[in-house]
Parts: structure tokens; sequence; C-alpha cells
């Protein structure tokens, strides 16, 4: 896989949109099980309340990847998320979550080359306002003899 | 103690550590909430199956878990952004800490950047991370 190549085909553009309803009842049981204690998190009641910054993390698209990418075969590999929450997002919102590639570079170790690719899901609430930016972190490897 | 604002915040501070519940009872209600029901995170015999050690906490927690840890330290703390490494497999119904540490402090924007950890009982680290916060 060549990485400019890898670039110039794929990053920026949209490979997924899908929705997502925002439920109260999963917004409390997903706080309550990570150890928030803040009532704006745990209490449907609270009249601040709204889901934890990194809830919408548990949001996933129909793919994580764009389906012609050139994988070769490997499984590219869960390597880390960041999210970036831009508004408070509320129980029963409808979320719509637009997904492209945003990073693909690479690092050369001991063990071979590892290619790095960033997809990052944008979530847009019915306002249409950005309201999370989520990236996920996904490693594909390579053995030095590939 | 409990921070309300920028001013109380010193370069170096740690954050209290907590214990986070990784019991599978509660990785079940957490993957309920997340829609995250595969049995490698809510079912020992099920991960086995599938060559893992045991059932793992989901990362999407991991990530939740060290937000929770922000938030019981600083309660108004806003989250710009966080950043995790899921380094090796939080295992389900094995102790762990939580820890963060904080490494850098913008005064212009009230922002503070923390170090952030999941270790387990060898002193393992497991996730690795840092976390940008606002505070009033």
């Amino acid at each position: 896989m060549e990485i400019e190549e890898l670039r110039k085909q794929f990053l920026k553009l949209n490979f997924d949109t899908a929705e997502f309803r925002v439920d109260g009842d999963d917004i409390v049981g997903f706080s309550v099980a990570c150890g928030e204690t803040a009532s704006r998190y745990t209490d449907a009641s609270d009249p601040d309340f709204q889901a934890p910054p990194t809830f919408p993390a548990r949001f996933h698209g129909r793919r994580m990847l764009p389906s012609d990418l050139p994988l070769e075969g490997k499984i590219p590999l869960d390597a880390g998320k960041a999210v970036m929450p831009q508004k408070a997002i509320r129980a029963g919102t409808k979320l719509v979550g637009k997904s492209y590639l945003n990073e693909i570079y690479e690092k050369t170790g001991r063990s071979g080359r590892m290619i790095f690719l960033v997809s990052r899901m944008e979530l847009f609430d019915e306002a249409e306002d950005l309201a999370c930016i989520v990236d996920s972190r996904m490693v594909v490897r390579e053995r030095p003899a590939e | 103690m409990t921070i309300a604002s920028f001013d109380q915040v010193e370069f170096g501070d740690e954050l209290p550590s907590f214990t986070p519940d990784t019991g599978l009872e509660n990785v079940r209600r957490f993957a309920k909430a997340a829609q995250m029901m595969a049995k490698r995170f809510t079912d020992h015999e099920g991960a086995r199956k599938e060559g893992l050690p045991g059932a793992m906490v989901p990362g999407v927690m991991s990530q939740a878990i060290l937000t929770a840890m922000i938030h019981r330290w600083a309660p108004e703390a806003a989250l710009v952004k966080i950043d995790t490494i899921f380094r090796a497999p939080v295992m389900v119904d094995e102790a762990h800490e939580v820890n963060g540490v904080v490494t850098d402090l913008d005064e212009e924007t009230k922002t503070a950047e923390i170090d952030l950890t999941i270790t387990n009982g060898a002193g393992e680290t497991r996730v690795l991370g840092t976390a940008t916060v606002r505070l009033p």
C-alpha cells in the first residue's frame, strides 16, 4: 500500500452516513456504569440532563472504513479513539454521523511498517450544528518481508 | 477536595484516583446502554471462544471511566478533547486503578491538560491518554 496514493484516493471523502437516536435510559446506564456522579449525566429529571461527553464514541456507522480501501486481506486493529465534544447532546436528539478518512500515516519499527488510518465521524444534530467529532484510529501491520 | 475553578489547579496536581467497577455485571450494564452486547465484552466463556483470555472492558467504557474521574475531580470541567490509546485489554473482573496528573495549564483559555492512565493490579498500563478540559 502506497501512502501517498491512499491519501489521494481516500482522504476527506465521505464513505458513510448514518442516523442515531439518543436515548435517555442509555445515557443513564452508560454514565452510572462508568462512575459518573454528576446528576446532569445520571438523573433524567435534572434540568441540565445530557449525555456525558464521550457518549457519542459508542455510535458506529455502517462501515468503519471505505469499502474499496485496499487492505489486502489485513484486518485493522483498534489503536485508539479521540472525542471532541462541540455542544451538549440531550436525550431524544437525532444525530446524523458522517464519516471520512481524516488522516493516513505510517510508522516503521523493528517489527515492520504500521499504517495508521484515522476515521473521523462528525455528528450533527437536528439543527445541523456540529455536536461532536469522534476519531477512531486503526492500525494495519505489515511484516518486514512485505 | 473538588476543583471549582481554574485558579485552584496547579501544574503537577494529581487527580484523586479511583477504582472503577469492572465487574461483569457492570460491564454488561454498560454494553447494554452502549449497544455493544458482543460476547467478548459480556461473557468470559464467549470471549475465550474468540481466543481472548476472558471478557474485556470495551475501549469506549475505559475512555468514559477516565472522563468520569475528571468530573469527580472538577465537577464543572468541560471536556475539550480526550485522546486515548488502548495499549492492552482491560480485563473484566480484574481490579484496575485510574489516575491522572495535570501536565500543562493555559491561563488565557483556562484549560488544563491531563495525562491519564488505567493500570491493572500488576501495575501494567492498559490504557493511556490525554485530556484537555476548560474550567470556570
